[in-house]
């Protein structure tokens, strides 16, 4: 057990500990090469001049209302496809299942592709809303199959009975289903906001420029030669979707029946 | 008189082309308790189901006090359910998972629920969450669950099944006792007739979709309808479609007080000990049937026996029973 622990420890300084502080370090602090014997200089001006980006703010506010857009429609289309899936007794389930998941075989640049017709047609190409329908394409069949687990594992006979002890459809969703899908809803949350950031190639097809993300400014900047710059855009990336999980990871503690610490009487 | 609290007319429900109920009618009066027994697979839990508003019936409607309740959706229902696993919410402690029905149906007052928990032990329990307490308890509290919502009718599906004999023995008097006293009116099912007698004022045998005899457990004993209540009922060899002889009159020497009529070989399969007798398990090769007779001596025990019936003794099946 110790001896798990251990390796566990190592793991994860090595891969994850140790490049976050290398990463932190090298954003504040000029730009620095290994055997350059150029000393370390602290500075903050590759942030000042990341803050100073009238692009970050937009694209900043962008992604997230694009990412949370994305998170409310994923997990509204998943936690009912999901409930049905798992509550409806009819032959073929499987061959539903494997339809709605069909969507990650193919290449979502090809479905882009082929949306951007249909999009400039109905007016939505070039669009937040056109940006935020496309966006579901990759997200969307992770989202059903992750309600569909975790409303399989909760078992149809726990929603009977708090249907048999007087609870309505909403009653239900609210002080049963979703605290006990709790892990359904944070692997959810994790899962489509980190898509929904990265999505290069497909946003700025729909988005043809003017919907401006933080990858469409972040790639932008790769070119640029000053690793300072780079690495405090990469903290910059890197904290929005873990504020934005932390927000949705605080409406969670709202459900009926979590254990907030001034919940629990043991 | 009683008022009629249920009334179930006409009900079938059909799986494709399996009846699983067949044209069902009943009647409960408030406060009455009824088991119903049969073997696995045949239609009591759908029943339940049914009952509960769980599934809807092909066909047949529900009554209740005379008003329908066919398409009432179950949460609409004053019906409760007691299933065969606890189905405790995990995320809630004992107390919050008594009170959730209870406070739902805006029938929550902390006394009563207090009394609840007391009665079912568990008041040292009330902020333990299910998974920190025994199955026993866990069904424990499942019981005051579905009792907190001071439900008309309470359904019970086998809620004992999965708990040990003694914590069984018990929980089934506190049950009754509880139902008793509430003048609930009850249906529970099993496929244990000792725990039927105990429960139910009345037993309904059900099987083949239908209740093959509803009556005390003495007039099922006694007069069974037909082979499949006597056979169910345990305590009879079945002789024909028509004729059975309760195993008391059967004996393995000639009786000395009357003539045998009937004399069949047998084969001993097993000798076990209940209640601190011998029981010997015999096979009638004629009749293929299996039976268990308990023994005066030890020394009847011999490999091939002869049974002796006597023709007085024999009965005849009580069709107008049903």
């Amino acid at each position: 057990m110790r001896s798990r622990k251990i390796s566990f420890s190592i793991i994860a300084c090595v891969f994850f500990v140790f490049p976050m502080i290398l990463l932190l370090l090298q954003s504040v602090s000029s730009p620095w090469r290994f055997q350059s014997e150029d000393g370390f200089t602290w500075q903050w001006t590759s942030y000042q001049k990341l803050l100073q980006d009238p692009m970050l703010w937009e694209a900043t506010l962008t992604s997230i209302v694009i990412g949370y857009a994305v998170l409310v429609i994923n997990f509204i289309i998943g936690l009912f496809t999901g409930k049905a899936l798992v509550s409806s007794p009819y032959k073929g389930k499987a061959w539903v299942e494997a339809i709605l998941l069909s969507p990650i075989l193919l290449p979502v640049l090809a479905i882009a592709m082929g949306l951007h017709l249909l999009m400039i047609r109905i007016g939505l190409a070039d669009t937040l809303i056109g940006v935020i329908l496309l966006h579901l394409v990759p997200t969307v069949p992770y989202s059903i199959k992750i309600f569909y687990n975790g409303y399989n594992q909760t078992g149809p006979a726990m929603m009977e009975q708090s249907n048999i002890l007087g609870a309505g459809f909403w009653t239900q969703i609210f002080t049963v289903e979703l605290p006990l899908l709790r892990p359904a809803i944070r692997s959810l949350t994790f899962l489509t906001i980190v898509i929904s950031l990265s999505q290069y190639a497909i946003t700025a097809i729909i988005g043809g420029g003017r919907i401006l993300t933080l990858p469409l400014v972040f790639f932008p900047y790769m070119e640029n030669a000053n690793t300072s710059l780079m690495a405090a855009f990469s903290i910059w990336f890197a904290v929005i979707p873990v504020t934005m999980y932390i927000v949705i990871e605080l409406l969670i503690l709202l459900l009926p029946y979590s254990r907030l610490p001034w919940r629990n009487h043991r | 008189m009683n008022q009629t609290t249920l009334e179930i007319k006409n009900m079938t429900k059909n799986y494709k082309s399996e009846t699983v109920l067949n044209e069902l009618s009943f009647q409960l009066q408030q406060g009455e308790i009824l088991s119903i027994v049969g073997p696995s697979g045949s239609g009591k839990t759908t029943l339940l189901r049914v009952l509960a508003g769980l599934e809807e019936p092909t066909n047949g409607s529900i009554f209740m006090y005379g008003e329908e309740i066919t398409k009432q959706k179950a949460n609409k229902r004053d019906i409760s359910l007691v299933f065969q696993q606890p189905l405790l919410f995990p995320h809630m402690t004992v107390m919050e998972n008594i009170v959730y029905g209870a406070k739902i149906s805006k029938k929550y007052k902390k006394e009563k629920t207090d009394a609840l928990l007391t009665a079912i032990g568990m008041g040292k329990y009330q902020d333990h969450f299910p998974s920190e307490i025994s199955g026993g308890q866990q069904q424990r509290t499942a019981l005051a669950r579905a009792m907190a919502t001071e439900p008309e009718v309470i359904l019970f599906d086998e809620p004992f099944s999965s708990l040990d004999p003694s914590l069984r023995q018990d929980l089934r008097y506190w049950v009754r006792n509880f139902l008793v006293k509430q003048k609930t009116t009850a249906i529970f099912v099993t496929h244990d007739m000792e725990e039927a007698m105990i429960m139910g004022d009345k037993i309904a045998v059900f099987t083949e979709g239908q209740f093959q005899q509803i009556g005390k457990a003495k007039t099922l004993q006694e007069s069974p309808a037909n082979l499949l209540v006597a056979s169910f009922m345990g305590g009879n060899l079945i002789l024909s479609e028509e004729e059975y002889i309760s195993l008391q009159e059967i004996t393995l020497s000639p009786p000395t007080d009357r003539k045998a009529d009937r004399i069949y070989e047998a084969t001993l399969l097993h000798v076990t000990y209940q209640h601190a007798r011998p029981i010997a398990h015999l096979h009638i090769h004629s009749l293929d049937e299996k039976v268990s007779l308990p023994l005066q001596h030890e020394d009847e025990l011999q490999e091939n026996v002869t049974i002796y019936i006597p023709d007085s003794e024999v009965r005849r099946f009580h069709e107008e029973g049903r």
